[in-house]
């Protein structure tokens, strides 16, 4: 019995759609060719709507190029229609990159409204342009043929789509399984994954294209089944219906995709044929019902019906590391004693306030250094500042030599830079395993494509396998299929601390990391952070906790009002006149 | 009531009516009808439905079964209720759409599956691929057409069309630039313009600005009122025409006095009270007329729902013929005995036009199916030059 | 000389020969295209502005703003005509809902006091308008004034209605949810409005007819009016805001939600006077676009759409750039018909993404916004 428990609904369902022309009559047949080929288009709204966060009221004027591109060229150049499908895959996949580039760029509602922009300009074009029939549209598309059999009738037509499907659906999940899935799910945090070195605008881009992609074969299919081509199937409600549709089934998931059209289909065929008080009025009422049930699910299930579905079916386990890997390839650490990060003069201005100004210092490879003070001391802006987050109003920072202080983070964070954030910046949903994993993108180098034809399995498993080395190493090893949002806020920050050694850094940067764990757990932290120095770890820390400190660090530095205002080690500071004022008050005089 | 039982009752009720309808099918004549019916466009399509209503139960003498589905105006889902209606009905004939890019998406399912359909929209019967289809409402160039010739008529040398962003749009001005340009009239302006524009003044203007003798306006309806009234505002003194899809009480309704005088092409069934007696399409009208309004109440009668009282009496004439030859109902041969009644070339006297369908003419339209009317009195009349 | 007559005048100046006026633009067009444009954007730039409201005080993107001004001019074309609107049973559905929704939350808080206000809300309109529309008072002869307060009673209220059923209880999710509810509630909408109003477009006849003279142009009679409406409604919001404690309460909750629930704002409540102020803009609008153009149950879209280009030039933040920036896609509009009608609409959508592009980049709060 090689199959593995949550395969098996889907090798049910699958078994189902092939035999269907034999044991369901053809209204059921007909129907499941259109839940197919709306599925398509949703799967690519998942993609981009679910595990990236566009969401996009435009994925039907993408179908409308791929129908329209395959009519052209099969009428006009007398192609057959097999080979229209590179063409309109060519020109949803190039529109897709032009609009996607310029929609990306957009954050927030005005992404929302510039895909209903789009969506709507590219109907009117549809409808206006000379040749393409105006919005009578055009007809008379030949239908795809295979050894004889005109794919005309719905069962044929099916299983076509099906099988399509089934590809796609295959691709998607490997590809979210994946080195490359991993850093797609994490684009919900751009910050973060930034910080570690990915791409994020890019892999957008990507994924924009991919769901541009998946919405032109759909056109391709629906203009050689349909035989016609015309504005109307290609509109703002045509784009509104396939997002409804996502949302009904549930965006997190490839299942939704299928679900999602198949609940809404149903219904809309059970308002319109099935009911017989309601036959002739029934077609009034779908607007209302489906705007209902979208509401209903957003107030209380916002994630769809598919996690209720799955509650019923066994689930796929989560990404274990293997056994055995080879391992990544290891950074060669700077020697120890040498001039590692520079400080110099660095100063930031945020309008009229100075939050930091004229901040020099020096961290030596090897070394633990603390940066301390006061709140309001300008600790935070300077990590920022040497992360790449913000860029400095004066001054600059070297790291190894090179001077990073105007590079973006992903440029730091290939130098050798690691960091944690103050507030925990991980994914909840996302296992453990998962998080730390996403640490060590840039130690491999498959992407989106590799993923989804599952050509980066070795990456994969060495990037998982070197996530477990790294839970292990924190004392979270048990805890690796766990959600990461499952945690305690302490074991979090330790979490976070494995995904930044994932990266197999030179320089380990730690906001704050002693926040909100109990005693027994900064000494493992304090325990943890000494062993990285013994191997040749160099690390930063920024703390409030001066116990924790004192004991830990080999040097201090401590800021106040955004300069330095006194460095050196434990003991020194400790007896420093204007470090004990700074955090206790000065005498009055 | 779970999907799996849902799905067991269904199946289970489809193999009793299929048995049912093996043993029905050599007795009864199956003819499926698909409208606009909900969605924006239903006023267009429920007097089509209402007509459907109130047809005898006998086709040509033999017992007849109007199957009527719904398309709401989506060509995808006329396509569904073609298939449904050729896969699992198994009918003689297909009637619909009444919306002109649901028909033209039936066009090929028709032909593939040899069943005849008769479009009730205006559509573009593609020439090579006609075999099985068939148009009954007037092709939108013979509706022009006279429009034009009064222009001929009055002498007029330049006109002027502002009309639909849209598919009626489209046909009309695609008939209107043909005809005009064969009759020696220049055309010094085009426009085009939305049902659901707040205003037409930038149109209207540009349209006034070119000085037509005439002005042809390329609505229906409601709508067709703005550009109208936008227009006759900046002082337009010539012939203002409509298309016929403006020949509804909404439009007069709208309009008020201020459409007075407007022109348009429609079907003689409009004005049966002002045709002669002498035209045979009197009588058929009249008797519709009587039927229509005792089931539905007095009040005029769109024009649509005559188009669908003519398809019932193309059918019953082209099934009268067809039964002679012997085929039987539900057979090919009896889709193909009816298709080649129908293009025998006999006149069926309907409510909007005398019709005569052959091979090489498949709208069977002349100019006895138009008239052109004009808004007097509150109403439309029979337009007397 | 009003300007048909100036119109006439010159073009009998240059009669006789081939006029190289002929559709090209001149003074008076341009005059005549700016006022057309002015009379509708002065509806977009009215809708700009409750959308404006209602997104500061709810982070709610009021997609339906629209169709609250068709209703009111359908409701306001069909009293016209004599005939009693079906709003009474659109208004009496959608208040039914909102019971429904706040009996449940009562039911799981245990408190009942507020399901009082939300019946008085719900049930009183509609019952006053049943009442006053089967009576003879409002029949075809009755006076406009009439006829406009009924249409204002029916359609105004279904705003804070559909804030009760929902979108108070999505408070808390993303502006990106709430979008999507807005969507689909626009979508809902439309099918009520199918239902209820049926397939047919309507025009209203107009409030006041012809123009008026001022020397070198004549200005309509109807843009006038719609001017004065939108002054004083303009002018009566300003007061509100700065001279009325609610007003101020409202701009608290827009600066900062919790920061006004701190000082004891009922930001909830402050979130049901917003839409019920946005149902009375709408329901304002919808009366003004009626006698210029047809208006059909799904009208709404386009109207609301054109006044969110508004909103996003004043980055969902000012009231002035909004308004300003609604004008002008009025007036854009109006020209855009005289040179290319049939591309207008796609003009007119596709200059909203440079605009959507300069607003995202410039626009400082949406930066630290994590879904």
């Amino acid at each position: 019995m090689g199959v593995p428990a949550h395969r098996i609904p889907a090798l049910v369902v699958g078994a189902v759609i092939v035999l269907s022309p034999w044991i369901m009559p053809v209204w059921v047949v007909t129907l499941l060719g259109y839940i197919g080929l709306n599925a398509i288009v949703c799967l690519g709204l998942v993609l981009l709507t679910g595990m990236v966060g566009i969401t996009s009221f435009g994925q039907a004027a993408f179908v409308g190029l791929g129908a329209y591109v395959s009519a052209l060229c099969v009428l006009g150049f007398g192609v057959s229609p097999w080979l229209t499908l590179p063409a309109a895959l060519a020109a949803s996949g190039l529109a897709g990159a032009l609009i996607g580039w310029l929609t990306i760029r957009l954050s927030g509602h005005y992404l929302v409204l510039g895909t209903m922009a789009w969506g709507l300009g590219l109907f009117y074009l549809f409808g206006n342009l000379q040749g393409l029939g105006g919005f009578n549209g055009i007809a008379g598309v030949p239908r795809l043929e295979a050894a004889g059999l005109s794919l005309v009738e719905p069962a044929p037509f099916m299983l076509l789509v099906w099988a399509v499907l089934a590809v796609l659906l295959a691709g998607t999940t490997i590809l979210i399984n994946s080195r490359a899935g991993r850093a797609i799910r994490a684009l919900r945090d751009p910050v973060m994954v930034e910080s570690f070195g990915v791409q994020s605008a890019t892999l957008k881009l990507k994924v924009f294209v991919v769901a541009a992609l998946f919405a032109g074969l759909a056109g391709w299919l629906h203009a050689h089944y349909l035989g016609h081509v015309s504005p109307s199937p290609f509109g703002i409600n045509a784009s509104v219906d396939y997002l409804f549709m996502a949302v009904i089934g549930g965006t997190g998931s490839p299942a939704g995709a299928v679900l999602g059209p198949a609940v809404v289909e149903s219904l809309r065929t059970l308002l319109r044929d099935a009911v017989p008080a309601l036959k002739g009025v029934g077609g009034n009422f779908e607007a209302i019902v489906f705007g209902a049930l979208v509401i209903l699910l957003l107030q209380r299930a916002s994630g769809g019906l598919a996690p209720y579905l799955s509650r019923w079916l066994p689930q796929r386990p989560p990404a274990r590391a293997p056994a055995m890997a080879q391992p990544l390839p290891r950074r060669s650490l700077p020697a120890t004693g040498s001039a590692l990060l520079e400080v110099r003069g660095l100063g930031k201005r945020f309008g009229g306030l100075v939050a930091l100004q004229g901040v020099s210092f020096d961290i030596r490879a090897g070394e633990i250094v603390a940066l301390i003070g006061p709140n309001g001391a300008g600790k935070s802006t300077l990590f920022n500042l040497v992360t790449g987050v913000l860029p400095p109003s004066e001054g600059e920072v070297l790291l190894q030599g090179t001077r990073i202080e105007t590079r973006p983070p992903r440029a730091i964070a290939a130098l050798g830079v690691a960091r944690t954030f103050q507030h925990v910046r991980l994914r909840p949903t996302m296992t453990c395993l998962e998080n730390v994993a996403i640490g060590a993108w840039l130690r491999g180098r498959s992407g989106v494509l590799a993923g989804a034809l599952a050509l980066s399995r070795r990456e994969d498993a060495q990037s998982l396998f070197e996530a477990q080395r790294q839970l292990d190493r924190v004392g979270l090893g048990a805890q690796a299929d766990a959600p990461a949002g499952s945690l305690a806020l302490g074991s979090q920050r330790v979490l976070e601390i494995a995904r930044a050694l994932a990266a197999d850094p030179s320089l380990l940067m730690l906001d704050e990391p002693a926040a909100g764990l109990r005693l027994q757990e900064k000494q493992a932290l304090a325990a943890l952070l000494r062993e990285l120095k013994s191997q040749g770890v160099t690390v930063l820390v920024v703390e409030h906790d001066m116990d924790f400190v004192m004991n830990l660090v080999d040097r201090v530095v401590v800021l106040q009002f955004g300069t330095k205002i006194a460095e050196g080690t434990p003991d020194e500071v400790r007896r420093d006149p204007r470090v004990i004022e700074a955090y206790l008050g000065g005498l009055d005089d | 009531m779970t999907p799996v039982r849902q799905l067991a009752l269904k199946l289970s009720a489809l193999a009793i009516a299929a048995g049912m309808s093996a043993t029905a099918l050599a007795q009864e004549i199956r003819i499926g009808l698909t409208g606009t019916f909900t969605g924006p466009n239903a006023s267009v399509g429920i007097p089509y439905r209402n007509t459907a209503e109130i047809y005898p139960p006998t086709l040509g003498g033999v017992p007849a079964r109007w199957i009527v589905l719904d398309d709401g105006g989506d060509p995808t889902a006329g396509i569904k209720n073609a298939r449904r209606f050729v896969d699992e009905d198994k009918v003689d004939a297909i009637v619909g759409s009444t919306s002109t890019p649901v028909a033209t998406a039936m066009f090929d399912i028709a032909s593939e599956s040899r069943t005849l359909q008769i479009a009730m929209a205006p559509v573009a019967i593609p020439a090579g691929k006609a075999a099985w289809l068939f148009n009954i409402p007037q092709p939108v160039p013979l509706m022009v057409s006279a429009i034009v010739e009064d222009m001929k008529r009055r002498g007029i040398k330049t006109a002027a069309y502002i009309g639909y962003a849209d598919g009626w749009g489209d046909l009309n001005w695609n008939g209107f630039s043909k005809l005009a340009a064969d009759a020696g009239i220049k055309v010094v302006a085009t426009e085009r313009f939305n049902r659901t524009d707040t205003s037409v003044t930038g149109q209207a203007l540009k349209v006034f600005s070119a000085s037509p003798g005439a002005v042809f306006v390329g609505a229906s309806g409601t709508p067709a009122v703005l550009p109208h009234v936008s227009i006759k505002d900046l002082g337009f003194k010539g012939p203002i025409y409509h298309t016929h899809g403006a020949v509804a009480g909404a439009f007069i309704q709208s309009g008020g006095k201020a459409v007075e005088g407007a022109l348009m092409p429609t079907g003689p069934m409009v004005v049966t009270a002002d045709l002669p007696e002498s035209n045979p399409i009197r009588k058929v009208s009249t008797d519709f007329i009587t039927r229509y309004q005792a089931k539905w109440g007095p009040g005029a009668v769109t024009p649509f729902a005559g188009y669908a009282w003519d398809a019932y009496l193309l059918l019953d004439a082209a099934v009268a013929s067809a039964a002679k030859t012997g085929a039987k109902p539900g057979t090919p041969q009896f889709r193909a005995a009816l298709r080649d009644a129908m293009i025998a070339g006999n006149e069926v006297v309907g409510t909007n036009a005398v019709y005569k369908h052959t091979d090489a003419d498949r709208y069977g339209v002349d100019e006895r199916g138009r008239v052109l009317v004009e808004v007097k009195g509150g109403a439309f009349r029979l337009y007397k030059p | 000389m009003n300007a048909v007559a100036y119109w006439s005048k010159s073009r009998a100046a240059h009669s006789g020969s081939t006029s190289p006026d002929r559709g090209r633009l001149n003074a008076t067009i341009a005059t005549l295209l700016v006022q057309d444009g002015l009379t509708s954007g002065l509806i977009y730039a009215l809708l700009a502005v409750s959308i404006v409201l209602v997104f500061l005080v709810t982070r709610v993107l009021w997609v339906p703003a629209g169709d609250m001004v068709a209703f009111a001019a359908l409701t306001m074309s069909l009293l016209r005509q004599g005939i009693a609107p079906n709003t009474v049973w659109l208004l009496a559905g959608l208040g039914l809902l909102a019971v429904i929704v706040q009996a449940w939350r009562c039911h799981r808080s245990g408190e009942w006091r507020s399901l009082r206000g939300v019946l008085l809300l719900a049930l009183l309109p509609p019952l006053l308008g049943y009442v006053i529309t089967r009576s003879g008072l409002a029949g075809a002869e009755a006076p406009v004034l009439v006829h406009a307060l009924i249409t204002l009673l029916l359609v105004a209220p279904m705003a804070p209605l559909l804030y009760l059923t929902a979108f108070r209880p999505l408070t808390e999710a993303s502006v990106l949810v709430k979008l999507i509810a807005a969507v689909a509630t626009h979508y809902m909408l439309v099918g009520f409005g199918l239902l209820f109003f049926g397939a047919e477009g309507l025009r209203t006849p107009p409030f006041i007819s012809g123009r008026l003279d001022v020397g070198i142009t004549t200005l309509s009679w109807h843009l006038l009016l719609s001017l004065a409406v939108s002054i004083v409604m303009i002018a009566a919001l300003w007061v509100f805001f700065e001279r009325t404690l609610w007003g101020k309460a409202l701009r608290a909750t827009a600066l900062n939600r919790f920061g006004a629930r701190l000082v004891g704002i009922r930001t909830e409540r402050a979130g049901l006077l917003a839409f019920g102020i946005a149902g009375l803009i709408g329901a304002l609008s919808g009366l003004m676009i009626g006698p210029i153009a047809t208006i059909y149950y799904d009208s709404g879209f386009l109207i609301g759409l054109k006044a969110f280009i508004g909103v996003v030039c004043a980055a969902m933040a000012s009231f002035p750039v909004a308004v300003l920036g609604a004008l002008a896609v009025g007036v854009f509009e109006a020209f855009a018909s005289f040179f290319a009608s049939a591309l207008k609409e796609a003009i007119v959508f596709v200059l909203l993404v440079p605009i959507l592009l300069w607003r995202s980049l410039t626009d400082h709060s949406l930066h630290g916004e994590d879904d």
